[in-house]
């Protein structure tokens, strides 16, 4: 093996060694850390985030970004509750409400493809909106007593085989992703936009529906992780996901996907939700004080993009 | 140019629109009920939550009920947007100024200048830094921990193992609640864990979730708000664990919550007797009545009935 | 000031761009620095006002031999540049724009806005121009833009002024009005280097004509002493080298046909027609919109009128997509920012626009398309260890070889390319010289951009010469020479 392919497994390789450090040094300073039941736990709670990262890195890897998939989760989660109380099939309501996300980021696409909004501006501004309809929809208020139905709340709370339902959900969308985006012409289409839009434009590629399918991708997963955070409380709360674009961007970027669209890989991004979920799990064990949590957060994303600004 | 022309209208018209809609009814009721006596100016932090929700409600009804013309202003959690916000009033020359401030420190400057304007000033729930406030009115968050640690004793007996929820770092509601909770916890419970859940449900969730899985004999959790105590019973339901959950604050699905019989019980503020003891207030500041530099509204345990 | 450049030499890597040029200029003389693009006047110009450090060779100003560190040391010695891409400040006012670093001052340290006034009016009125100091630079002409420039380094007091095709953007009465304020300096006994392809221009309005080819003064000469014809002769020099193949192939019938394509300001009335198997070569001066009418028939940039026909049948191309439906290639100008995904592997550029080849079902069949890339690839020779390897580690003649068989792999009927060997190894272009003429022998049509004369002279098979815009004459392989191209390219007759 030349230098070149080693430096480039390195790369490749540099996040996952950064998630067996931490698991270590926490696994050591706190044994229950990696005990069985809080390893499940713990995946239960990355599923959220992770499920919003994959549609970000499809959105990244076009060259764009989402700000508003927060204000898509609770707008869809919103409307999902309100259609359980008002007494609709949950599990029809759950896939209706997916739809609805889907047309969310759909609207972002068309913004930013046909409307040559920057993606930033656009989805700040969607942000905005989506929020703000979600807090006109529910009154400021959470919807919340839902449903007794048992399939719904092991949405949230299930275990099939010991794994937990929203990490199977989770798992079941990496490995559609992965070959969406390795196998598929619309995944080659993904990155050849994102590292060259003139180059794809010439090469006779529909650079618009692209980035529409992509912004479309993102709504419905940001809907599916709605559903399970609905589920797993019972209850939609108009301010759910506020901040989760940041942890989104993170996983990403913490994943070793280039924030200048074109490069990545959506298995980085699962390793980088796992070390945010790592981190604010491990913190919560090892009961850090909730001031030093934010510092040591920090840290971790700093270290790990210069990290990967030095071997590149 | 045409084109921002008429996005210009369209803007212009929309927003005609919307201020038409908010301020409609109360100019009816206006109508309805006669001269008004006097006006208030509320400046209200965030209509994002049903706490001030329900505040903003109680002092919309008592005003009308005393026949007093009241406007409601939201910063929608923006301590920029507040401050805007009481200069307006100021502007419309309201009689007296109640302020809900977004922070404490931000909203100084806007009480001096109310002062400045020899406009009075209440604060309700947070207080102001600095400038002359007539009175301040808020639940007694201190008094609030020691009952819930107190409750915890008296359910659990002495040096019960307890975890406690904290809210954002730093906020005084968090302080207060803290310190009140510590007084009697750190002599009578055994605290093994205290964590941040910043008053949210969803991380009151997660957060709650760890800390059981570090410390699996926690018997009972104190979180600082109804809303991270609702994500405490998610976790610990998901643990299959019985686990006595405190929240405070007394919102409606904690109150709710209460009553299924999942929460243990709410230290529960009264906002809509804050609404109504600032209205009264504010009349007796008007007439030139004397009242207490600052006003403590019970709490109130609840349980199960 | 007097200026004497001698055996100035320079390389950029490996490529030797000057080799030993000599140029003199005496105060109070207008010198035309002629020659083809890439002959190294820019280069020479760029070593002149510090830009670049000469390998070898000396300088000397008013026989003091002297070297400047920078750009701003030579403005500082009274040399200054008038670059193509004029320097505005857009946003500022035109005053402020004559004032760029030094401004006069109050005595509290203010800015002295009605000194800035009196000076900047003073000398408009010396060399007879009037500015609008008040208006906003941006919105000025082209030609305005340039007389600030001029202004600015006159107040900077400069005596020697190098222009670099002054006139490619001015209209007729603007470049009337550039000559007259040349004419005002020259009488103050200002130098100027006048960069220019244009001969009438330059026969009309300069003392002397200094000629450069490929990195070497060919002839400096009063403009009395020589012809037009003579100049052209000195620019191209050189014979067509061997390496070009033969061409075996006689093209077929009429295939494409363009009819009256325009696009308002950059291209008028352009019409043509390509044969089955044909090299049709388009040669130009650069910026006299080659590139555009390519750009416009694939699709790329618009065109607002005109017909195009495939086959006598009229199609409408309005996005690449269309263009590729209808069997078109199209080899870009610029590789790196428009020919490749640099991130992407040899494999990936490859496959691009061909992906319906190998995918069925939607699902990328990976044998296959490995199996057509490396078939491409190897064809081409592409000289690489794998083709997974990223197209940014390639050299330029690799890249591009990656770009045609992009290309060539989506079984064009029609290839357009523009600057195919731009920029790279003579190895690597004998081999797409003959790929081209393979392609043609299997019946595809070519239509090649290219700045190089030899190339076109010695590849097509027809030549469209492209002057501002408009089909200056199409010349046939016998009766096509590099004088008669150059003329038609300049605007002669």
């Amino acid at each position: 093996m030349n230098s070149a392919k080693a430096k480039n497994l390195l790369r490749e390789m540099g996040p996952l060694i950064g998630l067996i450090a931490l698991f270590a040094v926490i696994a050591l300073l706190n044994d229950r850390f990696i005990s069985p039941s809080n390893l499940s736990n713990l995946l239960r709670q990355v599923s959220i985030n992770a499920l919003i990262s994959f549609g970000m890195t499809f959105v990244i890897l076009t060259g764009g970004i989402d700000l508003s998939v927060g204000s898509i989760l609770a707008l869809s989660s919103a409307l999902l509750a309100s259609m359980m109380t008002s007494g609709m099939n949950p599990e029809l309501a759950v896939i209706v409400a997916a739809f609805i996300g889907l047309c969310l980021g759909a609207v972002n696409g068309i913004i930013v493809a046909y409307g040559k909004v920057a993606p930033f501006i656009a989805t700040l501004a969607t942000m905005t909106i989506y929020r703000g309809a979600t807090l006109v929809y529910t009154n400021g208020n959470p919807i919340s007593g839902l449903t007794e139905d048992p399939i719904f709340h092991a949405l949230g709370q299930g275990d099939i085989a010991g794994i937990p339902v929203p990490a199977i959900l989770m798992f079941i969308a990496f490995f559609i992703l992965l070959f969406i985006l390795n196998k598929t012409p619309l995944g080659r289409q993904t990155y050849a936009v994102g590292g060259n839009e003139k180059v794809s434009y010439i090469a006779g590629i529909k650079i618009d529906r692209v980035k529409i399918v992509a912004y479309a991708i993102t709504g419905l997963l940001c809907a599916l992780a709605g559903a399970v955070l609905t589920a797993r409380l019972n209850s939609a709360q108009p301010t759910a996901g506020t901040g989760y674009e940041l942890d989104a961007i993170a996983a990403v970027v913490l994943g070793g996907t280039s924030l200048a669209g074109g490069k990545g890989r959506i298995s980085g991004t699962l390793i980088g939700a796992l070390i945010i979920g790592t981190l604010n799990n491990g913190l919560n064990i090892l009961n850090v004080s909730s001031f030093y949590q934010q510092v040591v957060k920090g840290i971790v994303i700093l270290l790990a993009v210069l990290m990967d600004r030095k071997k590149s | 140019m045409l084109k921002k022309l008429v996005i210009a209208c369209l803007l212009g018209a929309a927003l005609v629109s919307v201020s038409g809609c908010g301020s409609s009814d109360k100019k009816e009721e206006a109508a309805a009920s006669g001269e008004k006596t006097m006006t208030i100016g509320f400046a209200v932090s965030t209509q994002n939550n049903p706490f001030f929700v329900t505040m903003a409600k109680s002092v919309e009804d008592a005003a009308a009920k005393a026949n007093i013309d009241v406007k409601i202003v939201d910063a929608q959690n923006d301590p920029a947007k507040q401050s805007n916000d009481v200069t307006d009033l100021i502007e419309s020359k309201v009689d007296v100024l109640i302020i809900n401030p977004v922070d404490s420190a931000a909203i100084s400057n806007s009480v001096i200048a109310a002062n400045e304007a020899k406009i009075p000033v209440i604060t309700i729930d947070r207080s102001a830094d600095s400038g002359d406030v007539v009175t301040h009115i808020a639940s007694n968050n201190v008094k609030g921990g020691e009952m819930a640690a107190e409750y915890i004793v008296k359910k659990l007996g002495e040096q019960a193992p307890v975890a406690e929820l904290e809210g954002i770092p730093g906020a005084s509601a968090t302080r207060e609640r803290g310190e009140g909770f510590h007084k009697v916890a750190d002599q009578k419970l055994k605290v093994l864990a205290k964590q941040s859940a910043d008053f949210d449900r969803t991380k009151g969730l997660t957060v709650a979730e760890n800390i059981l899985q570090a410390n699996p004999d926690v018997k009972a959790i104190f979180a600082q708000n109804d809303e991270m105590a609702l994500g405490a019973i998610g976790a610990a339901k998901s643990a299959s664990k019985d686990i006595l959950v405190i929240g405070f604050d007394g919102t409606e699905d904690g109150l709710k919550s209460i009553q299924d019989g999942e929460m243990a019980a709410t230290i529960a503020q009264q906002p809509d007797k804050m609404g109504e003891v600032a209205v009264e207030t504010a009349q007796k500041i008007a007439k030139g009545e004397k009242v207490e530099k600052s006003i403590a509204v019970d709490l109130k345990l609840v349980e199960k009935q | 000031m007097e200026i004497d450049m001698k055996g100035i030499c320079k390389s950029f890597g490996t490529n030797q761009v000057l080799r030993g040029v000599n140029l003199h200029l005496r105060s109070g003389e207008v010198q035309a620095l002629m020659g083809e693009n890439g002959a190294g006047k820019s280069t020479l110009m760029n070593i002149l006002t510090g830009i670049h450090k000469a390998d070898a060779g000396t300088i000397e100003v008013d026989g003091k031999p002297m070297v400047f560190r920078n750009n701003k040391d030579a403005e500082d010695h009274g040399i200054a540049f008038i670059h193509q891409e004029l320097n505005i400040w857009p946003n500022l006012s035109v005053l402020e724009n004559l004032f760029p670093l030094k401004r006069p001052r109050t005595r509290f340290g203010f800015i002295d806005f009605k000194k800035m006034r009196e000076i900047a009016e003073a000398k408009c009125k010396e060399i007879g121009i009037e500015l609008p100091l008040d208006e906003i630079a941006g919105n000025c002409s082209v030609g305005q833009q340039q007389m600030v420039e001029i202004t600015r380094s006159l107040l900077l007091d400069a005596k020697v002024v190098i222009m670099d095709e002054p006139t490619a953007a001015l209209t007729e009465r603007e470049t009337d009005r550039l000559f007259d304020v040349m004419r005002q300096l020259k009488a103050q006994g200002v130098a100027i280097i006048y960069i220019s392809h244009r001969m009438e221009e330059v026969f009309g309005n300069c003392d002397t004509i200094t000629v450069m080819r490929d990195g070497q003064t060919i002839s400096s000469k009063p403009v009395g002493e020589t012809t037009m014809s003579q100049i052209v002769k000195d620019m191209v020099g050189r014979e067509i080298s061997e390496y070009y193949p033969i061409r075996t192939v006689t093209p077929g019938e009429e295939v494409f046909r363009v009819e009256h394509l325009t696009q308002p300001g950059v291209f008028q009335d352009v019409s043509f027609s390509v044969k089955k198997g044909e090299i049709f070569g388009v040669a130009g001066l650069m910026g006299a919109g080659r590139t555009e009418i390519m750009r416009a028939l694939f699709g790329v940039d618009p065109h607002k009128s005109g017909k195009v026909f495939l086959h006598g049948k009229e199609i409408n191309i309005k996005n690449p997509l269309d263009a590729i439906k209808e069997g078109f290639g199209f080899i870009t100008e610029n590789r790196k920012t428009e020919g490749l995904i640099l991130d992407f592997s040899i494999l990936k550029n490859i496959a691009l626009p061909s992906e319906k080849h190998f995918a069925n079902y939607s699902c990328i069949n990976s044998e296959k398309e490995y199996e057509f890339c490396k078939v491409l690839a190897d064809k081409l020779g592409v000289k690489t260890t794998d083709i997974y390897q990223e197209a940014k580690n390639l050299s330029g003649g690799n890249q591009q070889k990656v770009v045609i068989a992009k290309w060539i792999g989506m079984h064009p009927s029609l290839l357009i390319l523009d600057e195919p060997t731009r920029g790279i190894d003579v190895g690597a272009k004998k081999d797409i010289y003959d790929l081209m003429n393979e392609l043609t022998a299997q019946g595809v049509s070519l239509i090649m951009v290219s700045s190089d004369l030899p190339e076109i002279l010695g590849m097509s098979d027809r030549i469209m010469v492209i002057h501002e815009g408009r089909v200056a004459g199409i010349l046939s392989r016998k009766e096509a020479s590099q004088e008669k191209i150059i003329t038609l390219a300049t605007g002669g007759k």
